[in-house]
């Protein structure tokens, strides 16, 4: 079996972050937590007394003098009058006083006030990391205790790592992009081999392609994209081909609809558009079968790669602009073995090419055969990755039976 | 054999009175903490105090508190004394802050000598094993 060439490690989240010190610190910031909440209700109550004081303060010079109950030693009173109502004696700070007026004393107050809510404040700030903190603990400490795993996958080409986790941790690309991670993984072996026998059907293509051989030609492209100028004698096996992939990619990413459909609605658009187009398309095969390759497999390398790779955060999408690089430099290799000129500006698949490029619609007629090809793929991608089949032709119609 | 015990429990010996010294250290640093607390917290009102002042007018009356006496102060003089008071809270701070410094670096140097005596016991331990 020709297995891609991808390390890998699996680490057990235990192992990084011991299930006890995931627990410590989160007992710990718990801890914070709570010293800073109640911090928090003692500035309130300060606020709130301070308020109320405010409003007897200003209460007080409304009257020349006010007959209350004075309190006398712990536990007695006894009935006064309390005189120059508007005289007050405001404690500063630090043992200091000052006499004061009303209203004087009302704006002491108010500043005070003042700085109070503003200690309120730091304090809700610093609570709030706090509880970012906390949560961060807690998830860790539910992953750990449900034996969750990093799995983190090496390419061996020039393609910058990837790292996939499978859980409910954070990644930049969607959810949907773990979930697909999950189910993909097992999926990338395969596309892997498929992309490794392309190369090695394009470089017997280049070999076959001064005899005029178009078949081949066109099989490699089929099996290296979705699209791809074809004559009509092999019209179907490419589809076939494109159909498979098509129909695997539809396994792996079932839950990236939105990306499928724009997968398959873009070979789609080429299909359509190039049916107008099979008179051209038969002059374009000959002349532009280089370009058509580099083209199309830039094109469907974007949609095909990511597929191998697994970058299912998005395909023909691409929101990780290193999912992108990496295409490009997964194009190379494949591009420069049968032409020599590897495009690299051919980063945006979406409907550049489109138009330009011949593609039958046929792929549409044969979506029915999507299911019982992609069982008889599977087996006969594992069965033929070993083989050369010197003429593709002869795999497909095996695979047609 | 007996030679290589005794070396063992004074290495033991040695690592025990390290981990005393180093628990002495944390408590000071905690002890650091603590006053470092109380004086910024005083410096942050001995500022507040300063600004009330300031918008006093010049024949308000200030009064200090010393024990159960209020007495009655001249409101130059209470300017003076809480500026002076907040100049040496600062200077205090300060100090501290340094002190702070040496206790962490005596600590973090006992710890390192703490690993290398485990370290040797180890070996030692080691070598008994062996032999």
């Amino acid at each position: 079996m020709g297995k891609p060439e991808m390390k890998g490690t699996v680490t057990s989240l235990s192992s990084v972050f011991p299930p006890e010190e995931v627990q410590k610190a989160a007992k710990m910031v718990e801890g914070k937590l709570s010293e800073k909440q109640s911090e928090m209700n003692q500035l309130k109550e300060f606020i709130a007394d301070n308020t109320s004081l405010i409003n007897l303060v200003q209460k007080l010079p409304d009257e020349l003098h006010h007959d209350i109950m004075v309190p006398f030693g712990k536990a007695a009173f006894f009935p006064g009058r309390l005189i120059h109502t508007n005289e007050f004696l405001v404690l500063l700070g630090e043992n200091y006083y000052a006499d004061r007026t009303a209203k004087q004393t009302v704006e002491i107050l108010k500043r005070r006030g003042k700085s109070l809510m503003s200690k309120v404040d730091a304090l809700k700030a610093e609570m709030q990391d706090l509880k970012a903190e906390a949560s961060f603990f807690d998830s860790t400490a539910s992953e750990v205790a449900d034996d969750l795993v990093e799995i983190r996958e090496y390419e061996e080409d020039n393609s910058p790592e990837r790292v996939s986790q499978s859980g409910p941790v954070e990644l930049e690309s969607p959810s949907v992009a773990e979930a697909d991670n999950k189910v993909s993984a097992s999926e990338d072996d395969e596309y892997a081999r498929l992309m490794l026998r392309l190369e090695e059907l394009e470089k017997e293509e280049l070999a076959a392609e001064d005899d005029g051989e178009n078949d081949e030609d066109e099989d490699e492209d089929a099996n290296a994209n979705a699209t791809e100028t074809e004559t009509d004698g092999d019209e179907d096996e490419d589809e076939l081909t494109e159909a498979a992939f098509h129909g695997k990619k539809d396994e792996g990413y079932s839950s990236l609809d939105h990306n499928q459909r724009y997968l398959e609605s873009q070979p789609r658009k080429q299909l359509q558009q190039s049916k107008g187009k099979d008179p051209m398309n038969e002059e374009m095969s000959t002349k532009y079968n280089h370009q058509d390759l580099t083209n199309q497999l830039a094109c469907t390398g974007l949609t095909a790669e990511p597929v191998t790779k697994g970058n299912y955060g998005g395909e023909c999408e691409i929101p990780h602009g290193r999912i992108v690089h990496q295409d490009t430099k997964m194009l190379n290799p494949p591009v420069n073995a049968s032409v020599p000129s590897g495009k690299k500006p051919v980063q945006t698949p979406k409907s550049e090419f489109d138009s330009s490029k011949a593609f039958t619609g046929s792929i549409i007629e044969h979506t029915e055969n999507l299911e019982k090809k992609l069982p008889e793929q599977k087996t006969t991608s594992s069965q033929a990755s070993d083989s050369k089949p010197s003429k593709p032709m002869s795999r497909f119609k095996m695979q047609r039976k | 054999m007996s030679s290589s015990s005794t070396a063992l429990r004074e290495l033991q010996r040695d690592l025990e009175n390290k981990a005393n010294d180093l628990s002495k250290l944390q408590k000071d640093i905690a002890k650091n903490h603590q006053v470092r607390k109380k004086y910024t917290i005083q410096l942050g009102e001995n500022e507040l105090v300063l600004k009330e002042l300031d918008l006093l007018k010049e024949d308000a009356n200030v009064y200090k508190l010393i024990g159960p006496v209020l007495v009655k102060q001249d409101l130059a003089e209470a300017n003076a004394n809480v500026r002076k008071r907040i100049e040496y809270i600062s200077a205090e701070l300060k100090r501290l802050d340094g002190s702070l410094q040496d206790l962490e670096e005596k600590q973090h140097s006992k710890r390192e000598a703490i690993l290398k005596v485990q370290q040797r016991i180890q070996s030692h331990q080691a070598g008994k094993a062996k032999a």
